[in-house]
């Protein structure tokens, strides 16, 4: 069963909430580790990766992306409580 | 104790009740109406559903019951996660949003997307122009329109998403095949769908 690469990552029908746009420096990029979540998906539906490797890969990714996004949210409600 | 709605998509005004596998272990679906709209929901304990693959999975299977429902349905999906607090602020997206929905729900009437990759095989190489462009002339003669995704991997070579009408899949299918014996020495191609369009619907409503 396959799943659609970006149902989870991007905005397709929204509801927009309005919040201020920040420019927070990249520090963890978090496009790089969602194009890696999607790129392992792919390979273990096409056969080339174990279900094993898919789901420790998967794993470690989701941590990584959870820190990344967590270290997005602190730093962008520290530039709001400077403006 | 279910608390909150959360919505898979928009369908033309129509009553429904289904039993499905939904979001968060949901077993009912059933549409929140606004005059010539309904939006399909199922309740929800929780504002942010966690974004698993089960998750996903279990949201575009609702998609996909709305989409074959008797005899077939156009809905305008809904990306994951949009969740409300009660039927009154999803009445609100879906008037502020009424024409842009009506429009969509137009535009993809008798409409299916249906997801093509190739990805080069380990260790071959291949003409990657070549490729794209002998793929794109193929396609785009058994397709409405065409939507060029992400190369999130190096080994990559198409990402696309087409919109085909019903009646043309067949169609679109047998461009498919041909083009996976055309190249099975070194690309393997992976065809899927039919999903709702979500690639082929971007609306964005502002709900403050």
């Amino acid at each position: 069963m396959f799943l659609l690469d970006d149902l989870l990552v991007r905005p397709f029908t929204s509801v927009l909430t309005v919040i201020q746009a920040l420019a927070v420096e990249e520090i963890y990029d978090r496009e790089a580790i969602r194009n890696d979540l999607k790129e392992n998906r792919l390979l273990f539906e096409m056969g080339d990766r174990s279900r094993a490797e898919y789901e420790r890969r998967q794993e470690e990714l989701r941590t990584q992306l959870d820190v990344a996004e967590q270290v997005h949210e602190t730093l962008s409600g520290k530039i709001q409580v400077k403006q | 104790m279910s608390e909150y709605l959360y919505a898979y998509g928009v369908i033309e005004n129509e009553e429904m009740e289904a039993t499905i596998d939904g979001v968060e272990g949901a077993t009912t679906a059933y549409t929140i109406d606004h005059r010539t709209l309904s939006a399909v929901v199922s309740d929800i304990d929780a504002m942010d559903p966690e974004q698993t693959d089960e998750n996903a999975r279990a949201h575009d299977d609702v998609l996909q019951t709305i989409m074959f429902w008797e005899g077939g349905r156009t809905v305008v999906p809904m990306r994951f996660g949009m969740t409300f607090k009660n039927a009154r602020p999803l009445k609100n997206i879906l008037r502020s949003g009424r024409r842009a929905f009506t429009r969509a729900l137009r535009d993809m009437d008798g409409m299916v997307e249906l997801g093509v990759k190739l990805l080069v095989d380990e260790d071959a190489t291949i003409d990657r122009d070549a490729v794209r462009e002998s793929t794109t002339e193929q396609l785009a003669a058994a397709s409405e329109q065409e939507a060029h995704n992400d190369l999130f991997s190096d080994r990559l070579v198409v990402n696309r998403s087409y919109l085909v009408d019903r009646e043309e899949q067949a169609a679109f299918e047998a461009a498919v095949d041909a083009i996976t014996d055309e190249y099975s020495d070194t690309v393997t191609v992976q065809y899927t769908g039919p999903w709702a369009p979500y690639n082929f619907v971007d609306i964005e409503i502002s709900s403050q």
